[in-house]
C-alpha cells in the first residue's frame, strides 16, 4: 500500500509549522517526506507512535528532540488506522477503548456486580477469617482501653457491681474468657460487652427488668458477643470494607466514593444485626443450660421495645441493638420449638433484688 | 497555517473532548484498576491526563501529556515508601507510649513534604506537557520555594490565618511565574490584599444571600486568577482574560449536580467534559507573541515522585 497526503511537520526545536507531503509506504514500512530545507526524512514505522486526538492524527518520532506530524485528512487517518490494526500493532489498551460504548457499559455493569459480590460475600468472609490471625491479647488490650475511656464520665455503682458479679458467678456461661461485670450509675437503658470480657450494664436497663430471668437473658446475650469475638469481627469487617471501597472507588470520583461509603455503613449495620441474632440464639442456649425460664429474654425485649417508644434517651441502644419485633418473634419461636426445663432459683432471685433495688 | 503577523494575533483555546469518549477512558481505567487490585492506578492516571490534555488545543493544535504510567508508578513506589516511613515512625512512637510525639512527627513530616510535593509535581507535570513538540517547564528553585513556603506558613499561623490570602497568592505568583512555555515566560501578579478583600466580600455576601452568591464568588476568583496571568517573550506579551459569569457557573453547577444524581455518578465523565469546555471557552488570549516562533528551551524531567506524593496528600493542582 502506498498512500500520499499532506501533513504539518514540527521539528521539535521550534513551533514553526511546515507543510509537508507524506508518502506512506507499507511495503517498505516507512513514512517519507521532505522538509523545506530540502532534507529527506524517512521514519521507520515501528518507531513512530500514532495517536488520534480530536479527530486529528498525531505522529511522533525520535527521542530528543521529539518530532511531530499532524494529519487532518480523515480519509488517510482511517486507512492508516485500519492498516495499523491489521498489523496487530494496536495496543491492548486501544483494543479495549475501541470496543465501543456498549461494551463499556457492559464493563460498568460487570464492575458493579463485582462490587456487589465483594460486599455481600467476600468482605464478611475476609473479616471473619482475619479475626483468627489476630491474637486474643489484642482483644483484651482493645477492651481495656475502651473501658478506661468510657468509664471516665460515669460512676461505678460498687454495691450493685459486686452483686451482679455474684449473680453471674451462679451461672454457667460457657465462657472462654474471664468475665468482669460492671454496673454504671446512669439512667441510660443499655448494656454492652467489650472484647476483653468486660460487660458493662447501665442502671437504667436494670430498672426496667421485673424478674431475674430477664437479667440472665441479657447476660447470656452479652456473653455470647464476647465468646464469639463479635467486636473484633466487626472491626475487621469495617476495616476490610473500607479497604475494599478505597481500592475499587479510589480512581472514581467523589460521588461514587460517597455512595460506596454509605453502602459500607449500611452493610455493616446488617452485619451487626447478624451478630445480634447469633448472640440471641446462643444467649438462649445459655439461659436454657442454667434452667432459667427463657420467657425472660423475650419479656426483656418487649420491655425494651416499649421503652423505645416512650423514652427519649435510648437511641444508643437503638443503633447497636435494634430490638425489633423480629427478634422478639425469633425468641418466641425458639421457646416453642426448643425443649427447656426451668426451676426457681432462689439465690439468683435474692441477688437480683439487691441489684435492682 | 497562520500568517506571521507582528500586530495583534488571535489565539483560540479550546476543549473538544466528548463525554462519551471520556466515559470510555474512565471505565476502561476503572476496570483495569479493579482487576489489578489498584496497581493500574498510575497508568490509569496517565491515560486520563493524556486524554484531557490531548483534547485541549491552542490554535488547532492539541496539547500532549507525555507522562507514562511507568514513570508515575516509580514515583508512586517512592511516595509510598516516604509516606510509609512517616507512618512507621508514628506507630513506633505509639508503641513507645508517646503518642503525642508520634502525632507531632507525622504532622510535621507531612507538612515538610508539602513544598516538595508541590515543587516536584509542577516540575514533572510541566516538563511532560507540550504543544507542537515544545515543552512546558517549571524553573522554580526547590530550596527557595520551601523556605518561602515555611516563612509564609509561619506568618499565616502567627496572624491566625489572615495571612493565608497572601500565602496563596504569593505561592501562585512564585509557581506560575516560574513556568515556561518554550521561551515564553508566564507571569502572575496577584496581590494578597486584593485577594483577601475578594474573599471577605464573597464570604459575607454568600451568607447574606443564603449561598446564592457562591457562584459569583467563584466567578470573581476565577476571573482574578486568569486576569492576573500573562505570558511574555522579550517585549511581546499575551494577556489572559476571563469571560465567565456567575450566572453561567450557577447553570453549570445545577446541571452537573442533576447529571451526577440522575446517573448515580456514572455521568461524571460528562460533568468533567462540559466543565472543561466551559472554562476553556471562556478564557481569551490576546497579544502579539507569534506562537510559530516558540523554541524549545526546557529539559525533560521524568521523576514523578512529587506528583505522587501530592496525590497521596490529596493536593489539587493550584492551576
Amino acid at each position: 500500500m502506498k498512500e500520499e497526503t499532506t501533513g504539518v511537520f514540527f521539528d521539535g526545536e521550534s513551533a514553526i509549522p511546515q507543510e509537508v507531503v507524506l508518502v506512506f509506504d507499507s511495503t517498505k514500512d516507512v513514512l517519507a517526506f521532505e522538509t523545506n530545507n530540502g532534507q529527506q526524512h524517512c521514519w521507520e514505522l515501528n518507531d513512530v507512535t500514532f495517536e488520534v486526538k480530536s479527530k486529528k492524527m498525531y505522529l511522533e518520532y525520535g527521542k530528543d528532540p521529539i518530532q511531530n506530524i499532524k494529519i487532518t485528512d480523515s480519509d488517510f487517518i482511517g486507512k492508516i488506522s485500519i492498516f495499523w490494526k491489521n498489523r496487530g500493532n494496536q495496543s491492548w489498551y486501544q483494543k479495549l477503548m475501541d470496543m465501543g460504548i456498549k461494551a463499556h457499559i457492559g464493563f460498568t455493569v460487570f464492575i458493579f456486580v463485582i462490587i456487589g459480590l465483594g460486599y455481600f460475600y467476600a468482605i464478611p468472609w475476609v473479616g471473619e477469617k482475619a479475626v483468627i490471625i489476630i491474637p486474643e491479647e489484642y482483644d483484651a488490650h482493645l477492651g481495656t482501653t475502651f473501658f478506661a475511656e468510657n468509664i471516665l464520665f460515669n460512676n461505678i455503682d460498687v454495691e450493685k457491681t459486686k452483686a451482679l458479679n455474684l449473680f453471674a458467678k451462679e451461672l454457667n456461661l460457657k465462657n472462654t474468657k474471664k468475665l468482669k461485670f460492671t454496673v454504671l450509675d446512669s439512667p441510660i437503658v443499655n448494656a454492652f460487652a467489650l472484647p476483653d470480657g468486660n460487660i458493662v450494664v447501665y442502671r437504667g436497663i436494670l430498672k426496667t427488668m421485673k424478674n431475674y430471668d430477664e437479667l440472665v437473658g441479657l447476660i447470656g446475650h452479652e456473653v455470647a458477643h464476647v465468646n464469639n469475638r463479635h467486636s473484633m469481627k466487626m472491626l475487621c469487617r469495617n476495616l476490610s470494607g473500607y479497604l475494599f471501597v478505597s481500592t475499587i472507588l479510589g480512581d472514581a470520583n467523589g460521588v461514587m466514593a460517597t455512595i460506596g461509603d454509605n453502602v459500607n455503613s449500611l452493610q455493616s449495620l446488617s452485619f451487626s444485626r447478624n451478630f445480634e441474632h447469633e448472640a440471641d440464639v446462643q444467649g438462649f442456649e445459655i439461659v436454657v443450660l442454667n434452667k432459667i425460664n427463657p420467657k425472660g429474654m423475650s419479656n426483656l425485649f418487649k420491655r425494651l421495645q416499649d421503652e423505645e417508644k416512650g423514652v427519649v434517651n435510648i437511641p444508643e441502644f437503638l443503633s447497636s441493638h435494634p430490638v425489633t419485633t423480629e427478634r422478639i418473634k425469633d425468641v418466641n419461636e425458639m421457646i416453642k420449638m426448643k425443649p427447656f426445663k426451668f426451676e426457681e432459683n432462689l439465690k439468683l432471685k435474692k441477688l437480683f433484688l439487691e441489684i435492682k433495688n | 497555517m497562520e500568517e506571521t503577523v507582528q500586530a495583534k494575533t488571535d489565539y483560540q483555546l479550546e476543549f473538544s473532548g466528548k463525554g462519551s469518549e471520556f466515559f470510555s477512558v474512565i471505565i476502561v481505567n476503572w476496570l483495569l484498576t479493579v482487576l489489578t487490585l489498584g496497581f493500574y492506578y498510575p497508568w490509569a492516571k496517565a491515560r486520563k491526563l493524556q486524554f484531557l490534555y490531548g483534547e485541549t488545543s491552542l490554535n488547532g493544535d492539541s496539547f500532549s501529556f507525555h507522562g507514562t504510567g511507568k514513570e508515575m508508578f516509580k514515583g508512586f513506589i517512592k511516595a509510598l515508601l516516604i509516606i510509609g516511613f512517616l507512618y512507621g515512625l508514628f506507630f513506633l512512637f505509639i508503641y513507645l507510649k508517646s503518642p503525642f510525639m508520634g502525632i507531632g512527627i507525622l504532622y510535621l513530616g507531612v507538612l515538610a513534604l508539602l513544598p516538595f510535593a508541590i515543587h516536584g509535581s509542577y516540575r514533572y507535570r510541566m516538563s511532560r506537557t507540550s504543544w507542537r513538540g515544545i515543552r512546558f517547564g517549571y524553573r522554580g528553585d526547590r530550596k527557595e520555594f520551601s523556605l518561602n513556603f515555611f516563612k509564609w506558613l509561619l506568618l499565616t499561623i502567627c496572624t491566625f490565618g489572615i495571612y493565608g490570602s497572601w500565602m496563596s497568592i504569593n505561592m501562585r505568583n512564585y509557581i506560575l511565574g516560574n513556568i515556561r512555555f518554550g521561551d515564553v515566560e508566564f507571569n502572575s501578579d496577584g496581590d494578597g490584599g486584593d485577594y483577601f478583600m475578594l474573599n471577605l466580600k464573597g464570604y459575607f455576601l454568600s451568607i447574606f444571600t443564603l449561598g446564592i452568591y457562591l457562584f459569583w464568588w467563584q466567578k470573581d476568583l476565577f476571573e482574578y486568577y486568569i486576569n492576573n496571568l500573562s505570558m511574555s517573550k522579550d517585549d511581546k506579551e499575551i494577556a489572559l482574560n476571563s469571560t465567565v459569569t456567575g450566572g453561567d457557573f450557577f447553570k453549570l453547577a445545577v446541571v452537573n449536580i442533576l447529571i451526577i444524581i440522575g446517573t448515580l455518578g456514572i455521568g461524571y465523565a460528562w460533568v468533567v467534559t462540559r466543565t472543561m469546555k466551559y472554562i476553556f471557552d471562556n478564557i481569551e488570549l490576546e497579544g502579539n507573541i507569534d506562537l510559530n516562533l516558540l523554541s524549545q528551551t526546557e529539559d525533560n524531567y521524568k521523576d514523578a515522585t512529587g506528583e505522587d506524593i501530592g496525590d497521596f496528600l490529596n493536593l489539587d493542582f493550584v492551576m
